[in-house]
């Protein structure tokens, strides 16, 4: 009997996913997911995908090696399924490349992925400007594929969908008896986050069929992801801004630094450019509170703030977050539970 | 000189290539004609996944191996070259898959970054037990034989779509040094008992999302009998067969069958890929490549025949090595016919 009431904000990756845990896993909850973005138009949508991490200053790594492994997991299952090419999960290998040796050459997450090794000499010879590098076979998710397919499996676990701004969890304590706060950015308003800020990330998409492996730069800022039907290129990592807008000069700086990586890529062609704000934090932000509503507290469980990690992250903190509403709802009286 | 090339797939046209690199300011005039009956598209290079590898070993054969690795390593130079693009040349990585273990190949220092598979790799293959993982090259027939004959014609080289019935009609023409590239049917301009086709055939299909190529090896069926999924740039080529002494050239429903159900088990994937289209060629199949030069006698003269052929399923794959050693062979009979720079003091 579906007597708890949990409402999901937010409906890029991370929305999604956690929804999904939730519907599927806790019986007695029903599960509709509020949105003012749906994909295509979500910060997830225009993100290329690709499946690894960083390391954050303040949570225990062992969490965050569970949130990377099985997020890394999932995918993998998923890329070697029938589902492959409806989901938009797939197998991708490469190579991250330094100008100057890391500090930590082998990361934390480095025996999660596949066959992560040191390149060898040779193959760094393609890297003139590098000094170092590392290969493995990672996944790529591609969320405008993705986030159907989620959205899918949670209509078919019984969750329903609603397109509505949310400005503010007063809006929701009367409906619902769990607020699951999903909604990236949105953060700074709906939970009055003031650490929450975005970091501009703009790319290109281009048509390059014969590039069949990744390759980044360590430092974060070049890369190209070759996805199912184009080529994300890019990046940029200005934060605080706030422009969805394309730059022009960022166009140019991100087609000079790839060429250097890939010069075939001059015989690309664009088809696109793309501009997204990754909803960061100093760490993300997996958390439950109980938080006084139009006289009623109500317990509401954030997962947000993942920066660059979104897609990454997103099964693994999913599942922590519906570890929360477990207890949420555990601790519910046994009168509301009916 | 008048040098005549037959055959003007992978083989013929990289020797003319390396004939005219090599000898085209050394020997003047040189004249290079290219003859065949078919040309790309429709040649067996054309039709061939493009993929770079060799077979797993060279069985003492090190001149063969000599030959890949120096195609690899021209090839990986290519890469960084404007032209990279239109050759067809681009890095691809994937899985050789066994189910024992198997001693590491006769490339594994040629292509880059050869490793053995993990434990958790394995896992993502039920069925097979060991395996290697590295980046090598795709060379599609496709996007390089146009790129050659073009190459060619700029430079002055003349195509000819005839079908030569003998070595001796070129001789009469006035050709200097024959060249014999003609791969599967060798075999009718002078018999060769060793050369026989590997049929293969292959279905190709529009997946996108697969970026790695995945062979899988069944030392008792032989190489090429054991599913193989190659994604190239557009196409993703799904085999293999490979049934010696089969001179069939039409696609063959039972193979197709047989094809995609072992490739689907291997890559459930694909049960959602469009076919586009099935193909079939012969591998021009040879104990080992012949590659050597042959003066025939013909009356009172005779005819100087460089042969280079019987690459079987590994033409792409050792083209270079082999056509600048027939440009090295086609560099002696100049010598001896006297036509190099002394000659012209």
């Amino acid at each position: 009997m579906k007597s708890v009431k949990v409402v999901v904000v937010g409906a890029g990756v991370v929305g999604f996913s956690t929804a999904v845990c939730v519907a599927e896993t806790l019986p007695s909850c029903s599960v509709t997911l509020l949105a003012d973005k749906f994909t295509p138009d979500t910060t997830s949508d225009g993100a290329a995908g690709i499946v690894f991490t960083a390391k954050f200053p303040d949570i225990p790594l062992e969490q965050q090696r569970r949130w990377f492994k099985e997020s890394f997991e999932h995918f993998l299952a998923i890329a070697q399924s029938q589902h492959s090419s409806e989901a938009g999960v797939l197998m991708s290998s490469g190579w991250q490349v330094f100008k100057e040796v890391p500090a930590d050459t082998k990361p934390f997450w480095s025996d999660v992925v596949l066959g992560f090794r040191p390149m060898t000499a040779r193959e760094l010879k393609r890297f003139p400007d590098h000094k170092f590098g590392q290969a493995f076979t990672t996944v790529k998710c591609e969320c405008s594929s993705y986030l159907p397919w989620l959205e899918k499996r949670f209509r078919k676990a019984g969750g329903q969908v609603e397109r509505r701004k949310v400005n503010n969890l007063q809006e929701l304590s009367q409906s619902y008896d769990i607020i699951v706060n999903c909604s990236g950015l949105g953060s700074k308003t709906l939970a009055g986050d003031t650490q929450v800020y975005p970091v501009r990330g703009q790319v290109l998409k281009v048509q390059a069929p014969w590039l069949h492996h990744f390759i980044r730069d360590g430092d974060g800022k070049t890369y190209i992801y070759p996805g199912i039907h184009s080529v994300t290129i890019g990046g940029t990592r200005q934060e605080g801004d706030w422009r969805l807008e394309v730059d022009e000069g960022d166009t140019r700086s991100i087609v000079d630094r790839c060429s250097r990586l890939e010069p075939s890529l001059s015989k690309a062609t664009l088809l696109g450019e793309w501009v997204g704000l990754r909803p960061s934090k100093k760490n993300p932000r997996v958390q439950r509170e109980l938080v006084l509503l139009q006289g009623r507290r109500v317990p509401v469980v954030h997962n947000y703030g993942h920066g660059a990690w979104g897609v990454s992250l997103s099964w693994g903190t999913a599942l922590d977050a519906l570890g929360l509403v477990r207890q949420c709802v555990d601790e519910m009286t046994p009168r509301a539970r009916l | 000189m008048r040098v005549a090339v037959i055959g003007a797939g992978v083989i013929g046209l990289s020797t003319a290539q390396s004939i005219y690199d090599q000898y085209h300011s050394i020997v003047s005039p040189l004249t290079i004609e290219v003859y065949a009956d078919c040309f790309t598209p429709l040649t067996t290079s054309d039709g061939a996944a493009g993929f770079w590898q060799p077979y797993l070993y060279d069985e003492g054969k090190i001149q063969e191996t000599k030959w890949n690795k120096e195609t690899f390593d021209y090839l990986l130079s290519c890469l960084s070259s404007p032209d990279s693009v239109k050759m067809g040349v681009f890095l691809q990585s994937g899985y050789n898959l066994f189910s024992e273990p198997t001693p590491d190949p006769s490339f594994k220092d040629i292509v880059l970054g050869f490793r053995h598979l993990t434990k958790k790799e394995l896992q993502i293959f039920p069925g097979y037990s060991y395996g290697w993982f590295n980046t090598a090259l795709m060379l599609e027939g496709k996007s390089y034989l146009p790129w050659l004959m073009d190459w060619l014609q700029k430079r002055g080289v003349k195509f000819y779509q005839r079908k030569i019935e003998s070595f001796k009609e070129l001789a009469e023409t006035g050709a200097d040094v024959i060249i014999n590239c003609t791969g599967m049917r060798s075999g009718e301009l002078q018999p060769d008992p060793e050369l026989k086709p590997g049929r293969g055939q292959i279905v190709k299909v529009d997946a996108p999302w697969l970026k790695h190529w995945i062979l899988t090896h069944d030392l008792t069926k032989g190489v090429y009998n054991s599913p193989y999924i190659i994604p190239g740039s557009r196409l993703v080529t799904v085999g293999g067969v490979f049934q010696l002494g089969n001179w069939s050239t039409q696609n063959n429903s039972t193979d197709h069958k047989n094809i995609w159900d072992s490739a689907c088990e291997l890559e459930p994937s694909l049960k959602h890929a469009r076919i586009v289209d099935d193909w079939t060629g012969l591998r021009p199949v040879r104990s080992k490549v012949r590659l050597e030069r042959e003066t025939i006698p013909a009356g009172a003269t005779t005819i100087e025949v460089i042969h280079n052929y019987g690459h079987g399923g590994f033409g792409l794959t050792i083209h270079r090595g082999c056509a600048q050693e027939a440009a090295r062979l086609f560099g002696q009979i100049v010598k001896q016919k006297g036509r190099g720079p002394r000659a012209r003091l």
